[in-house]
C-alpha cells in the first residue's frame, strides 16, 4: 500500500518535472521545420567562381586546396579565382583575446614539373591592431603589421612538392569587433 | 504530464517530417530533373549556417516557388483530407440525403474508418498556417511566384474554415442544439 503510494506520488512530481519539457519540445516541433524550411531556401550566388572546400585547379598544375574545418576566430572560409592565375581567399576573424592564434587554411601542391611562385598579399579590410603572417613549410611570414601596413610574401614551390599553409593571428590587445581577412594569391 | 499534451507531441511528429520534406523533395527533385548547377555553402552567420546556391535568379525563383508548392501542397492535401472525412462523417449523423448520397459513391466505409480528431486537425493546420506565412513572406520579397503565394493563402484560410467547422462538430458532440436533440 505504501509502496504503491509511493509510485504514484512519484509519477505525479515526474509528470510535473516533465511537463515544461513537454512543452518546450512541442514547441521546437513547430520551430524547427519553420527554420529548417527558411534555411532550404536557395539564393543565387555566381557558384562557378566558388569553390569552399572542394579546391581549385589551375591550368598551371598548382592546386590550392582549402582545409576548412573550425577555428575559434576564424570563420567562413572561401577560395575564390581571380584571373588566370590568381586567387582570393576570404575569412572572417571573429572578436578575440589578446593572444597568438594559427590555423591551417591551405594546402598548397605543385603537380608541374617546373618551379612556381606564390605571392600573397593579405589585409583585413578594416583597420587592426593584429600582426597578421603565415606560416609556409616552417618558415613564419609577416603579411600584415598591427600598424595596419601589409607586406607581399613570395616563395617558391618546388616540383612535385605540397605545403600546408597556416595563418597566424597575433593579437597584443583584445578585439571586440569581427574582420574580414581578404588575401590575394598570385602563381607565376 | 498531461495526456493532451503527449497527444499533441505525438501528433505534431509528422507533420513536422512532412513540412521538411515536403520542401526538401521538391528542391532536390527539380535540381535532379533539370540539371540545375548547384553549391552548398556556408556564408550566412546565425542560425541560418548553410545556404544553397543556385546559379541564376529565374532558376533561384523557379526551384523556391516550386519547392514552396510542393511543401504547401503536401501539407494542405492531408488536412483538407481530414476535415473532409470529419465534416461528411458528421454530416451523415444528421443529414439522411448525406448518407444516400455516401452510399451512392460508394465511401461509406473511408467516411466511417475517420481517426481524426479536433486536436490532429489543430494541429495540421497550425503547420499549413506557418508554411503559408513562409510562402506569403517569400512573395512579398520576390522570392516566389505571386499565384504560389495567393494558393497558399487560399489554401490556409480554408484549412481554418475547416478547423472552426470541426470545432463546431465536436461542440456539437458535448452542446447539442435544441432543433438537432430530437435526432438522438
Amino acid at each position: 500500500m505504501i509502496t504503491k503510494n509511493k509510485q504514484s506520488k512519484f509519477k505525479a512530481f515526474f509528470g510535473k518535472v516533465l511537463e515544461p519539457i513537454a512543452l518546450g519540445l512541442l514547441a521546437l516541433l513547430f520551430i524547427i521545420p519553420s527554420i529548417t524550411v527558411i534555411n532550404l531556401e536557395p539564393i543565387t550566388k555566381n557558384i562557378k567562381k566558388i569553390t569552399d572546400i572542394l579546391g581549385v585547379t589551375t591550368s598551371s598544375e598548382v592546386i590550392v586546396d582549402l582545409v576548412g574545418g573550425t577555428h575559434e576566430i576564424l570563420s567562413i572560409e572561401k577560395i575564390y579565382k581571380d584571373g588566370d592565375d590568381g586567387y582570393i581567399y576570404n575569412a572572417l576573424l571573429t572578436k578575440r583575446e589578446s593572444d597568438f592564434y594559427s590555423k591551417p587554411i591551405l594546402q598548397l601542391r605543385n603537380n608541374s614539373e617546373k618551379d612556381k611562385i606564390l605571392t600573397f598579399l593579405g589585409t583585413t579590410l578594416s583597420p587592426t591592431r593584429s600582426e597578421i603572417g603565415l606560416i609556409i613549410n616552417d618558415q613564419a611570414y609577416r603579411l600584415q603589421r598591427a600598424t595596419g601596413e601589409s607586406e607581399s610574401i613570395e616563395i617558391l614551390l618546388k616540383p612535385k612538392s605540397k605545403y600546408d599553409v597556416y595563418l597566424t593571428v597575433e593579437s597584443v590587445v583584445g578585439v571586440q569587433f569581427s574582420e574580414e581577412f581578404e588575401m590575394k594569391i598570385g602563381v607565376r | 504530464m498531461s495526456i493532451l499534451l503527449k497527444k499533441a507531441i505525438k501528433l505534431s511528429l509528422l507533420p513536422a517530417v512532412l513540412m521538411i520534406a515536403g520542401k526538401f523533395l521538391g528542391l532536390f527533385t527539380l535540381i535532379a530533373v533539370y540539371g540545375i548547377q548547384f553549391n552548398v555553402g556556408n556564408e550566412v552567420t546565425g542560425i541560418f549556417s548553410t545556404q544553397i546556391f543556385l546559379p541564376n535568379i529565374e532558376t533561384t525563383l523557379f526551384v523556391n516557388s516550386i519547392s514552396d508548392l510542393v511543401m504547401i501542397s503536401i501539407l494542405g492535401v492531408f488536412t483538407i483530407y481530414m476535415i473532409l472525412q470529419t465534416t461528411i462523417l458528421q454530416n451523415t449523423k444528421n443529414n439522411p440525403r448525406t448518407i444516400a448520397k455516401v452510399v451512392k459513391f460508394n465511401i461509406l466505409k473511408w467516411v466511417t474508418s475517420s481517426t481524426s480528431t479536433f486536436l490532429k486537425i489543430f494541429i495540421w493546420t497550425s503547420f499549413v498556417v506557418i508554411s503559408s506565412i513562409i510562402v506569403i513572406i517569400n512573395t512579398l520579397q520576390g522570392d516566389t511566384y505571386l499565384w504560389i503565394g495567393i494558393t497558399a493563402g487560399v489554401i490556409s484560410l480554408l484549412c481554418i474554415w475547416g478547423l472552426m467547422k470541426t470545432f463546431e462538430i465536436e461542440t456539437e458532440k458535448i452542446y447539442p442544439s435544441r432543433n438537432k436533440h430530437s435526432y438522438f
